[in-house]
Protein backbone atom coordinates (compact mmCIF):
# COMPACT_ATOMS: atom_id res chain seq x y z
CA UNK A 1 0.00 0.00 0.00
CA UNK A 2 1.43 3.39 -0.98
CA UNK A 3 1.88 6.31 1.42
CA UNK A 4 -0.91 8.11 -0.36
CA UNK A 5 -3.28 5.16 0.14
CA UNK A 6 -2.28 4.83 3.79
CA UNK A 7 -3.02 8.53 4.28
CA UNK A 8 -6.43 8.23 2.63
CA UNK A 9 -7.27 5.22 4.79
CA UNK A 10 -6.16 6.93 8.00
CA UNK A 11 -8.17 10.08 7.31
CA UNK A 12 -11.20 8.41 5.76
CA UNK A 13 -13.61 9.50 8.48
CA UNK A 14 -13.94 11.73 11.52
CA UNK A 15 -14.19 8.68 13.77
CA UNK A 16 -10.93 7.34 12.38
CA UNK A 17 -9.31 10.70 13.07
CA UNK A 18 -10.56 10.56 16.66
CA UNK A 19 -9.24 7.01 17.07
CA UNK A 20 -5.81 8.00 15.75
CA UNK A 21 -5.63 10.95 18.14
CA UNK A 22 -6.76 8.76 21.06
CA UNK A 23 -4.15 6.05 20.46
CA UNK A 24 -1.34 8.46 19.60
CA UNK A 25 -1.99 10.45 22.77
CA UNK A 26 -2.21 7.23 24.77
CA UNK A 27 0.11 4.77 23.00
CA UNK A 28 -0.09 2.25 25.84
CA UNK A 29 -3.88 2.14 25.85
CA UNK A 30 -5.47 -1.31 25.86
CA UNK A 31 -9.25 -1.39 25.91
CA UNK A 32 -12.33 -3.08 24.53
CA UNK A 33 -14.07 -1.57 21.51
CA UNK A 34 -16.85 -0.45 23.88
CA UNK A 35 -14.30 1.31 26.06
CA UNK A 36 -12.58 2.92 23.09
CA UNK A 37 -15.95 4.14 21.81
CA UNK A 38 -16.70 5.76 25.18
CA UNK A 39 -13.30 7.42 25.24
CA UNK A 40 -14.00 9.17 21.94
CA UNK A 41 -17.55 10.02 23.01
CA UNK A 42 -19.33 7.70 20.60
CA UNK A 43 -21.26 4.46 20.55
CA UNK A 44 -19.75 1.07 19.73
CA UNK A 45 -21.84 0.89 16.58
CA UNK A 46 -20.45 4.24 15.45
CA UNK A 47 -16.82 3.18 15.79
CA UNK A 48 -16.80 -0.53 14.97
CA UNK A 49 -16.24 -0.27 11.21
CA UNK A 50 -13.41 2.25 11.67
CA UNK A 51 -11.76 0.07 14.32
CA UNK A 52 -11.95 -2.83 11.86
CA UNK A 53 -10.33 -0.73 9.13
CA UNK A 54 -7.49 0.24 11.48
CA UNK A 55 -7.09 -3.43 12.49
CA UNK A 56 -6.93 -4.40 8.85
CA UNK A 57 -4.38 -1.66 8.13
CA UNK A 58 -2.33 -2.92 11.08
CA UNK A 59 -2.30 0.29 13.12
CA UNK A 60 -4.36 -1.50 15.77
CA UNK A 61 -4.10 -5.06 16.95
CA UNK A 62 -6.54 -7.20 18.86
CA UNK A 63 -6.03 -9.80 21.53
CA UNK A 64 -8.07 -11.62 24.13
CA UNK A 65 -7.64 -10.84 27.81
CA UNK A 66 -9.84 -13.02 30.01
CA UNK A 67 -13.29 -12.86 28.50
CA UNK A 68 -12.69 -9.64 26.65
CA UNK A 69 -11.36 -8.81 23.22
CA UNK A 70 -9.20 -5.74 23.49
CA UNK A 71 -7.54 -3.50 20.94
CA UNK A 72 -4.27 -1.62 21.21
CA UNK A 73 -1.82 0.36 19.10
CA UNK A 74 0.84 -1.62 17.23
CA UNK A 75 3.56 0.98 17.72
CA UNK A 76 6.02 -0.55 15.26
CA UNK A 77 3.45 -0.86 12.48
CA UNK A 78 2.07 2.59 13.25
CA UNK A 79 5.58 4.08 12.97
CA UNK A 80 6.14 2.23 9.69
CA UNK A 81 2.86 3.44 8.20
CA UNK A 82 3.38 7.04 9.31
CA UNK A 83 6.86 6.91 7.82
CA UNK A 84 5.35 5.96 4.46
CA UNK A 85 2.90 8.87 4.83
CA UNK A 86 5.78 11.22 5.64
CA UNK A 87 7.73 10.03 2.59
CA UNK A 88 4.67 10.56 0.42
CA UNK A 89 4.13 14.07 1.77
CA UNK A 90 7.77 14.97 1.09
CA UNK A 91 6.95 14.65 -2.61
CA UNK A 92 3.78 16.72 -2.49
CA UNK A 93 3.97 20.46 -2.85
CA UNK A 94 1.44 22.57 -1.01
CA UNK A 95 -0.83 23.93 -3.70
CA UNK A 96 -1.17 20.59 -5.48
CA UNK A 97 1.94 20.40 -7.66
CA UNK A 98 4.22 17.36 -7.46
CA UNK B 1 -19.22 42.48 30.14
CA UNK B 2 -19.26 39.06 31.77
CA UNK B 3 -22.70 38.60 30.30
CA UNK B 4 -21.31 39.11 26.81
CA UNK B 5 -18.61 36.51 27.37
CA UNK B 6 -21.15 34.03 28.64
CA UNK B 7 -23.43 34.75 25.70
CA UNK B 8 -20.62 34.22 23.24
CA UNK B 9 -19.85 30.89 24.82
CA UNK B 10 -23.47 29.79 25.03
CA UNK B 11 -24.21 30.55 21.44
CA UNK B 12 -20.96 29.13 20.17
CA UNK B 13 -21.10 25.90 18.26
CA UNK B 14 -19.24 24.51 15.32
CA UNK B 15 -21.46 26.43 12.99
CA UNK B 16 -22.08 29.59 14.91
CA UNK B 17 -22.24 32.46 12.48
CA UNK B 18 -20.22 34.67 14.73
CA UNK B 19 -18.75 37.92 13.54
CA UNK B 20 -15.57 39.08 15.20
CA UNK B 21 -15.82 42.44 13.44
CA UNK B 22 -18.43 43.74 15.90
CA UNK B 23 -16.38 42.78 18.94
CA UNK B 24 -13.01 43.74 17.50
CA UNK B 25 -14.32 47.18 16.46
CA UNK B 26 -14.78 48.07 20.11
CA UNK B 27 -11.21 47.14 21.01
CA UNK B 28 -8.39 49.65 21.12
CA UNK B 29 -5.65 49.06 18.52
CA UNK B 30 -3.38 47.64 21.23
CA UNK B 31 -6.10 45.33 22.55
CA UNK B 32 -6.94 44.24 19.04
CA UNK B 33 -3.30 43.51 18.21
CA UNK B 34 -2.90 41.54 21.45
CA UNK B 35 -6.13 39.62 20.82
CA UNK B 36 -5.13 38.77 17.22
CA UNK B 37 -1.74 37.63 18.43
CA UNK B 38 -3.21 35.54 21.25
CA UNK B 39 -5.69 33.90 18.91
CA UNK B 40 -3.06 33.17 16.29
CA UNK B 41 -0.83 31.61 18.93
CA UNK B 42 -3.61 29.37 20.28
CA UNK B 43 -4.61 28.37 16.76
CA UNK B 44 -1.10 27.48 15.61
CA UNK B 45 -0.41 25.41 18.72
CA UNK B 46 -3.77 23.65 18.26
CA UNK B 47 -3.06 22.87 14.62
CA UNK B 48 0.38 21.53 15.57
CA UNK B 49 -1.13 19.30 18.25
CA UNK B 50 -3.93 18.12 15.96
CA UNK B 51 -1.66 17.17 13.06
CA UNK B 52 0.99 15.74 15.40
CA UNK B 53 -1.51 13.64 17.31
CA UNK B 54 -3.26 12.37 14.20
CA UNK B 55 -0.30 11.73 11.90
CA UNK B 56 2.80 11.87 14.09
CA UNK B 57 5.57 14.36 14.58
CA UNK B 58 7.58 13.44 11.47
CA UNK B 59 4.60 14.36 9.32
CA UNK B 60 4.08 17.54 11.32
CA UNK B 61 7.69 18.62 10.80
CA UNK B 62 7.50 17.92 7.07
CA UNK B 63 4.30 19.93 6.74
CA UNK B 64 5.76 22.75 8.83
CA UNK B 65 8.83 22.90 6.60
CA UNK B 66 6.51 23.10 3.60
CA UNK B 67 4.80 26.14 5.09
CA UNK B 68 1.51 24.62 6.26
CA UNK B 69 1.55 26.74 9.40
CA UNK B 70 2.64 29.98 7.74
CA UNK B 71 -0.29 32.31 8.18
CA UNK B 72 -2.35 29.56 9.85
CA UNK B 73 -4.82 32.11 11.17
CA UNK B 74 -5.90 32.78 7.57
CA UNK B 75 -8.52 30.02 7.60
CA UNK B 76 -9.21 30.15 3.86
CA UNK B 77 -5.54 29.80 2.98
CA UNK B 78 -5.02 27.04 5.56
CA UNK B 79 -8.06 25.19 4.21
CA UNK B 80 -6.67 25.46 0.66
CA UNK B 81 -3.29 24.08 1.77
CA UNK B 82 -4.91 21.19 3.65
CA UNK B 83 -7.11 20.35 0.67
CA UNK B 84 -4.10 20.26 -1.64
CA UNK B 85 -2.26 17.91 0.73
CA UNK B 86 -5.02 15.69 2.06
CA UNK B 87 -7.98 15.96 -0.29
CA UNK B 88 -11.05 14.61 1.50
CA UNK B 89 -8.94 13.96 4.60
CA UNK B 90 -8.56 17.70 5.13
CA UNK B 91 -11.99 17.95 6.74
CA UNK B 92 -11.04 15.26 9.28
CA UNK B 93 -8.00 17.28 10.36
CA UNK B 94 -10.05 20.48 10.43
CA UNK B 95 -12.60 18.82 12.71
CA UNK B 96 -9.82 17.74 15.06
CA UNK B 97 -8.51 21.31 15.09
CA UNK B 98 -11.94 22.82 15.73
CA UNK B 99 -12.75 20.28 18.44
CA UNK B 100 -9.46 20.95 20.27
CA UNK B 101 -9.80 24.70 19.83
CA UNK B 102 -13.36 24.59 21.19
CA UNK B 103 -12.18 22.62 24.21
CA UNK B 104 -9.36 25.10 24.90
CA UNK B 105 -11.64 28.14 24.62
CA UNK B 106 -14.62 26.60 26.41
CA UNK B 107 -16.85 26.65 23.34
CA UNK B 108 -19.51 23.98 22.92
CA UNK B 109 -18.63 21.63 20.05
CA UNK B 110 -21.36 19.87 18.11
CA UNK B 111 -19.92 16.85 16.30
CA UNK B 112 -23.22 16.28 14.48
CA UNK B 113 -23.22 19.66 12.79
CA UNK B 114 -21.72 20.13 9.35
CA UNK B 115 -18.27 21.63 9.67
CA UNK B 116 -17.70 25.13 8.41
CA UNK B 117 -14.04 25.63 9.24
CA UNK B 118 -13.94 29.32 8.44
CA UNK B 119 -17.01 30.15 10.53
CA UNK B 120 -15.80 27.97 13.38
CA UNK B 121 -12.56 29.95 13.49
CA UNK B 122 -14.51 33.21 13.41
CA UNK B 123 -16.45 32.00 16.44
CA UNK B 124 -13.27 31.03 18.27
CA UNK B 125 -11.70 34.39 17.40
CA UNK B 126 -14.77 36.21 18.72
CA UNK B 127 -14.48 34.37 22.04
CA UNK B 128 -10.80 35.36 22.20
CA UNK B 129 -11.69 38.98 21.47
CA UNK B 130 -14.44 39.06 24.08
CA UNK B 131 -12.01 37.54 26.57
CA UNK B 132 -9.43 40.23 25.83
CA UNK B 133 -12.01 43.00 26.24
CA UNK B 134 -12.82 41.70 29.70
CA UNK B 135 -9.19 42.05 30.75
Amino acid sequence: MSGSEVLSTLLASEVRGDLLVLFHRNPGLIDTVDGVARRVGRTTIAVISDVRELLQLGVLRQKRIGNSDVVFLDRAKDRELLESVANHLKTVRIGGEK
Amino acid sequence: MMVMAVRARESSSTNLHGNSESVSASLSPDQRFAAEKAFSSVLVSTVREAVGNALGHNVLEILTSKGLLDDASNSREFDRKLQSLFGNGAVVLERIVVKDLSRKLGIRYDSEARLDYEKSLETAKEVCFVGSRLK
